[in-house]
């Protein structure tokens, strides 16, 4: 009778596993030169756009594609990096998926995409490079040259928002350089406001974004050179970077908070709260300039009954005061990229190439003001676009779209992971009151830490 | 005295006794092979999942990959290497022994004296257990946004120092290499007290009433009772819970991660943050983040086992005087 038992349940198990492994090993069979369709279901997965972006996006494609329905689902940063490759080799992964230059994305996530050059000429025709910006193509080819993911759009960095208001009511200039910064900060403390909202804790790679554009402020070539290996962290430059970043520290540009974390939560909530007067974020902070949007970014900030302020992007000022000025840095920020074993391909290509190259896509993600569009010549429809003061706003906008189209240096694209950490790490050194360390001894080691990247 | 100690260890304590349940031996056999059959199907998936998974991570950790379809690389030991010489690496392993000791020594001292206390007759016990019992069952997901506001530049410690004149005092505790750690393992001790008060509450509930009254008769004092007759019949617990609490430390993350990610500067990092930074980060390490689990297996086993000897070797030589 024991025997039985044990048969039987052995027979159990092993039909168990074969179920499970099977069911492992199901993959939905795809067809990869599906031509684009008009009809069919697509699931779009992404750490950015917030959802309500997405949504207008969505709204908007329906338009001219009403029986396709899409539909997205936003994570976290961590949480998309860490769901995103389980859910790809299960077979079960979304149809299309963000899919960015930075960290070798291109590589380590690529296998799992179309090559989608030939959407891209179909789209564009053969000089559809010359038609989106410059260095997108390239930053979102794989090893082997395949376009893995269409670019949606750019980003730029390497400059401060300012919270108008704040400026106004403490009688302060927008600075130029380190000494008028130290002017605006100690004007800004008398009514008791911080003056730069700054989170450089934990292990998040935003302090890399001040020392680039300190670095930028010091010598403008110095930062992609260490990047790349053809200068040490460690060289004078370096140096001087971590110096002016403790300066701000210690002449109170920098609040003593600034290691309880990270830029997340940390400054964007100090900044939307309408408590410190400058912020440092890139392009896509743009989008809470709206008279809407920035309502509901103060809410996630925790403001009940928002009043929106006036918030401008203004140039990084020259800290070094050396005459160098200040610099953008941007590059394409993500695009979509469509799953190899996606069953809705033709579907996926259809929503992929609408929102990325479309004049009517394009024109969407640009009124958006979270990217600068793929498509070179979109600009935002300022009709369609409703900011908190557009008398004030709008030519601000204007200028910061104007300069990062143009701007010519990478932000992460060609610096490693390994010397983001050691930026952060250095930066946390130079900023923590309880560390003894010399900053060369501190250069020394940002340097042993880094590794030189081989993108050109 | 010695009688005492000897006929106390003859009692069932919460933990298994080598001596106890001899007696239904041939019936527990003869159960086996029908019980065998109804767990076999769950047990040989459970455990061949977690077998396999620790051993695909010692296939991993001799690559450099960085997951999923990305060509693997082998490069024997240079993950073992790198971690052996990697800075960080010691910091985490230097962090996670003084976790352990701290968080245990409070555990131990908190647990016990809560549990005597609980024991006596106080007023309204069953909601002072509740009270310290509390920061056992909460998620630490849930505490730490808590414990940042506690312990942030402008947060209640602070706030608290400068309202009593000690502004002086004040700093950023989350935000400097030397308090980082303090304040991670002032969380744990905060949630362990309760995990040690519930065991020794239920040690000191099995210890023999007799043995307590003989021990007065003795003449023995309140301390006299607590190191040679409470202490020596809750050793049992005590082991477990130094092993639990090292593992505890071993394999600590959700906390660190959440108040200060390992930071600044790795001041905080433990193994667990390691591993986890490794394989969320963008440019993703899965080699090195499954030779750093390989290690932190090896040296859990490892200390599991010297805890257990060490407690054995220390049992035997009490029962030494009883047996001359």
């Amino acid at each position: 009778m024991n025997k039985i038992r044990t048969v039987s349940a052995a027979i159990g198990l092993a039909a168990a596993a074969s179920l499970i492994l099977g069911g492992c090993s199901a993959t939905t069979a795809s067809d990869t030169s599906a031509k684009p369709a008009d009809s069919g279901k697509v699931t779009w997965w992404g750490y950015t756009p917030d959802t309500p972006v997405a949504q207008k996006y969505i709204a908007e494609f329906n338009k001219k594609y009403p029986k396709i329905t899409v539909t997205y689902k936003n994570f976290e940063n961590v949480d998309y990096r860490n769901t995103i490759i389980p859910a790809l080799d299960s077979g079960k992964g979304p149809d299309v998926f963000d899919l960015s230059p930075s960290g070798g994305t291109p590589e380590q996530w690529g296998p799992y995409a179309l090559d989608l050059t030939s959407l891209a000429k179909a789209q564009l025709g053969a000089d559809w490079e010359s038609k989106i910006g410059e260095g997108y193509a390239k930053q979102l080819r794989d090893a082997k040259g395949r376009l893995v993911s269409m670019p949606m759009g750019g980003m730029s960095a390497g400059f401060l928002w300012a919270n108008n208001n704040i400026l106004k009511q403490a009688g302060a200039e927008v600075p130029t350089d380190y000494t008028s910064w130290v002017a605006t900060c100690k004007k800004v403390a008398a009514i008791g406001k911080s003056c730069l909202a700054m989170g450089a804790g934990g292990a998040d790679t935003f302090p890399t974004e001040m020392y680039h554009s300190i670095a930028n402020s010091v010598d403008p070539s110095f930062f992609l050179k260490a990047a790349t290996g053809k200068a040490k962290w460690s060289d004078p430059q370096g140096v001087k970077v971590l110096s002016i970043i403790k300066n701000m520290a210690k002449d109170g540009i920098i609040s003593s908070d600034v290691l309880d974390a990270g830029q997340y939560p940390l400054a964007n909530e100090k900044f939307m709260k309408g408590n410190a007067a400058f912020v440092q974020m890139g392009f896509w902070y743009t989008q809470y300039s709206g008279a809407e949007s920035c309502k509901s970014a103060m809410e996630a900030a925790g403001v009940s009954n928002p009043t929106c302020f006036v918030q401008l992007p203004v140039t990084f000022p020259d800290v070094a005061q050396k005459g160098n000025g200040s610099q953008l840095f941007g590059e394409v920020d993500y695009g979509l990229a469509i799953n190899s074993e996606s069953s809705n391909i033709g579907a996926a290509k259809t929503f992929v190439g609408w929102l990325t190259t479309s004049k009517s896509g394009q024109q969407d993600v640009a009124n958006a003001l979270d990217l600068l569009p793929s498509l070179q010549g979109t600009a935002p429809d300022w009709s369609n676009i409703s900011l908190v003061d557009d008398a004030v706003q709008r030519p601000a906008i204007e200028k910061l779209i104007a300069e990062s189209v143009t701007t010519k240096q990478t932000r992460q694209y060609q610096t490693t992971q390994e010397s983001l950490n050691a930026i952060v790490v250095a930066t946390q050194q130079v900023l923590d009151p309880s560390v003894n360390t010399s900053i060369d001894d501190i250069v020394a080691q940002q340097q042993a830490s880094s590794k030189a990247s081989t993108v050109k | 005295m010695t009688a005492t100690t000897s006929a106390l260890r003859g009692r069932a304590t919460p933990a298994p006794t080598r001596g106890s349940g001899g007696r239904s031996t041939s019936k527990a056999a003869r159960l086996i092979p029908s019980g065998i059959a109804w767990i076999l199907p769950a047990f040989t998936i459970s455990v061949g999942l977690i077998y396999y998974c620790i051993g695909y991570s010692g296939y991993l950790s001799f690559f450099d990959w960085t997951g999923g379809r990305s060509p693997m690389f082998p490069v024997g030991i240079d993950n073992y290497v790198r971690a052996f010489t990697d800075p960080i690496f010691w910091t985490a392993l230097r962090n996670t022994l003084i976790y352990f000791v701290v968080v245990f020594a409070v555990q131990v001292v908190g647990g016990l004296l809560f549990a005597a206390l609980m024991h006596s007759r106080i007023f309204v016990a069953s909601v002072y257990k509740v009270i310290i019992v509390i920061p056992v069952v909460v998620a630490p997901a849930t505490l730490a946004p808590a414990h940042i506001q506690v312990w942030q530049t402008d947060g209640t410690v602070n706030q608290i120092l400068k309202t009593l004149g000690l502004g002086d005092v004040a700093q950023a505790w989350l935000g400097q290499s030397t308090t980082s750690l303090i304040v991670v393992t002032l969380v744990g001790c905060f949630g362990s007290v309760g995990f040690g008060f519930i065991l020794y509450f239920a040690g000191m509930s099995q210890i023999d009433p007799e043995m307590i009254e003989a021990a007065r008769v003795d003449g023995a004092s309140n301390l006299r009772m607590l190191f040679s007759i409470v202490l020596p019949n809750l050793r049992p617990i005590t082991i477990s819970l130094a092993i639990l609490n090292f593992i505890t430390a071993l394999k600590l993350f959700d906390n660190v991660w959440l108040i200060t990610q390992g930071g600044p500067a790795h001041s905080s990092e433990f193994l667990g943050t390691l591993i986890y930074a490794q394989t969320a980060g963008t440019s993703r390490n899965v080699g090195y983040a499954s030779a750093l689990s390989v290690i932190l297996l090896i040296i859990a086993i490892s200390v599991s086992i010297a805890i257990q000897r060490r407690g054995r070797e220390r049992a035997v030589k009490l029962e030494e005087p009883a047996d001359v």
